[in-house]
């Protein structure tokens, strides 16, 4: 693909043409081997949480790629999914794999989440989940939030490719919420890791509990640099 | 206007094709003239000698002593029956087989635009009879199926006959009550009355014609009047969209067999494209090298046509059969064909504000995993404040 775009194309920016020379020539005699940009342009997704879309460094989640959000239990890091759900929602249909049946939509419409853009999947097992996925991607899902059980997921791995290639296919966004140190097949098939931590509670001054405060890293990122990273206070929403 | 096409017997055609020699001659199907059983058909030959259908074959050899006696070929007589329906298909898909063996029905009433001349169309109907069975049919035009088949028997090769709905009447009144379909009682009754013509008939009013013979009676009385209530029942070509491949070496990993699975399905799609069909389920036959043979079916909530929807549909069910040995062939047979679901454009959105295409897919997980696989929440506030209360879950 590399060989037929031009050069300014393909790194999505003007070069002095010298340059543009240089790279068209490099491509043409070794390919692959040319130079060619860190990271294609990828469509994004706004995640609807402005520090999130900075930390990614593309501006939301990745379109038609998995992004996994990683952190140990009360981290915040499925306070963040529901809220990327909920502003999907707001825009077209979404889905949620709730593995764990721990789903609240009454919490999803704190955010303004529109409950009838959403479809709750609650698989048995991991092959009925994967398998409503695939299909839900393809017939035009925007975004489906995986939300894996605590207990390893065996047979993942063989899921994953399938996964995958439908999700790019059907310009599909898979989040991956997963409590427990993710498998090396979701570190390796996965284009974006975040690590959340959670470094405070923040209360109110009547005492009750107002959000909590998080420690974001961008652990992988095939689309931007990796390695960044980001404190916020995610605030729960006031019932 | 229904168009009659009828040729000679399909088992007679098939003789003839095998043996074209045997064309010009007496020829008695049914068995040899030795064996005890009755002629199956009998060409015009033979006829004009005395033999009719359902005569013993004894008898019909003292009738036509020099006339050749064969059993039916069944195999070559369908074959010939299906080439000519096929043949008529190829003009319109309104096409019926008839209940004599050689009649079969079309409607020209759509191929008035293609064949604004009606004589041409039904020399291009007579040549492709032709070309496909070697036989020039007798062809009758009329405006009910009954007064066809009427006409198509008074026609001959050349000489199509053709009568327009107003001269329905006319043409029938002057033919015998025997082209009606009478019972024994009725015939007798009419013959009794000294009624022998249809048009003697017609002059009877309806309501007399009900006191005298009853309600069930009626049914000919429309008919000697022209008026044919039957519809014409569509004949359709049969399809088989199957695809296999053979396994060598065995294969014994669920990834090849998916690899497989999803070429297949790559194919039986393009039939089922070229086609215009969609199917809603797909029998898998996987051949085991020393087990026996699995089968296994998936059904689908609509027609479906793409390999991704078809693979969709096989994959769980391959990746859930127990096969206990190395596969050596993987047939996928499409089956339940009916026409390519029709997709709602993206334009029009369903009340539900989800897309068709979404409410397709929720459909068909719920059949395969169970209704409750996928749900819709709806927050009620109004409700007591136990959350069990509060969320009404429901099937999407």
């Amino acid at each position: 693909m590399s060989r037929r775009l031009s050069s300014s194309l393909l790194w999505g920016c003007q070069m002095p043409d010298r340059l543009q020379q240089a790279i068209t020539v490099l491509q043409t005699r070794f390919g692959s081997a040319a130079p060619r940009p860190a990271a294609l342009p990828c469509p994004v997704r706004p995640s609807g949480i402005p520090e999130l879309d900075t930390l990614t460094g593309i501006g939301g989640w990745p379109i038609g790629r998995l992004s996994l959000l990683a952190g140990a239990r009360g981290s915040g890091k499925r306070t963040l999914a529901q809220r990327s759900v909920a502003a999907a929602s707001r825009e077209g249909p979404v889905a949620y794999v709730d593995f764990p049946s721990r789903l609240d939509p009454e919490f999803l419409r704190h955010f303004d989440a529109r409950l009838d853009h959403l479809l709750v999947v609650r698989p048995k097992s991991l092959r009925e989940g994967m398998a409503s996925v695939r299909v839900l991607a393809r017939a035009g899902v925007d975004l489906i939030c995986i939300d894996l059980p605590r207990t390893p997921s065996l047979g993942l791995d063989a899921e994953l490719p399938h996964l995958l290639h439908r999700a790019a296919e059907a310009d599909c966004t898979l989040l991956l919420v997963h409590d427990a140190d993710a498998d090396d097949a979701i570190r390796y098939y996965a284009s974006l890791i975040l690590s959340f931590q959670r470094s405070a509670w923040i209360f109110r001054r009547d005492g009750d509990l107002e959000g909590l405060q998080v420690d974001a890293a961008v652990v992988k990122n095939r689309l931007a640099p990796p390695g960044l990273k980001k404190q916020w206070i995610v605030p729960y929403p006031i019932p | 206007m229904i168009c009659c096409v009828r040729t000679p017997h399909p088992s007679l055609v098939a003789a003839w094709l095998m043996t074209p020699a045997l064309h010009g001659r007496p020829l008695i199907l049914g068995g040899l003239a030795h064996e005890r059983g009755s002629v199956t058909a009998a060409s015009s030959e033979a006829r004009a000698q005395g033999v009719v259908e359902g005569m013993s074959l004894n008898q019909a050899q003292q009738f036509a002593p020099d006339a050749t006696f064969q059993p039916v070929d069944e195999e070559a007589t369908a074959r010939v029956r299906q080439s000519l329906l096929l043949t008529l298909h190829h003009f319109t898909p309104d096409v019926a087989a008839g209940e004599d063996p050689g009649c079969a029905f079309l409607r020209l009433d759509r191929l008035a635009l293609r064949w604004p001349d009606r004589a041409q169309l039904l020399v291009a109907i007579s040549r492709a009879i032709d070309a496909a069975i070697r036989v020039r049919p007798a062809i009758g035009v009329a405006s009910s199926m009954f007064v066809s088949k009427v006409a198509a028997a008074r026609a001959t090769a050349g000489a199509p006959v053709i009568v327009e709905p107003e001269q329905t009447r006319a043409y029938l009144a002057r033919l015998p009550i025997d082209v009606l379909p009478l019972d024994d009682d009725l015939r007798e009754y009419l013959e009794l009355l000294g009624l022998k013509t249809i048009g003697r008939l017609q002059t009877i009013s309806r309501p007399a014609f009900r006191r005298q013979f009853g309600l069930k009676a009626l049914d000919i009385y429309d008919l000697a009047l022209g008026t044919d209530r039957r519809r014409l029942r569509a004949w359709r070509p049969a399809v088989r969209i199957e695809a296999s491949e053979p396994l060598e070496p065995p294969v014994d990993n669920t990834e090849a067999l998916q690899f497989i699975a999803r070429a297949l399905a790559e194919r039986v799609s393009a039939s089922l494209l070229s086609q215009g069909l969609g199917t809603r389920g797909i029998r898998i036959t996987l051949n085991q090298e020393s087990a026996p043979a699995l089968k296994v079916e998936a059904r689908f909530a609509y027609p479906v046509t793409t390999a991704g929807e078809l693979f969709d549909g096989i994959r769980p069910r391959l990746l859930r059969a127990s096969i206990k040995a190395p596969l050596e062939r993987i047939t996928l047979r499409a089956g339940r064909l009916e026409p390519a679901y029709v997709r709602q454009p993206g334009l029009l959105v369903r009340s539900d504000s989800f897309k068709e295409s979404i409410a397709d897919a929720v459909a068909r997980l719920q059949e395969e995993y169970g209704p409750s696989l996928v749900q819709r929440a709806e927050v009620r506030s109004d409700a007591a404040p136990l959350p069990d209360h509060r969320i009404l879950w429901k099937p999407a």
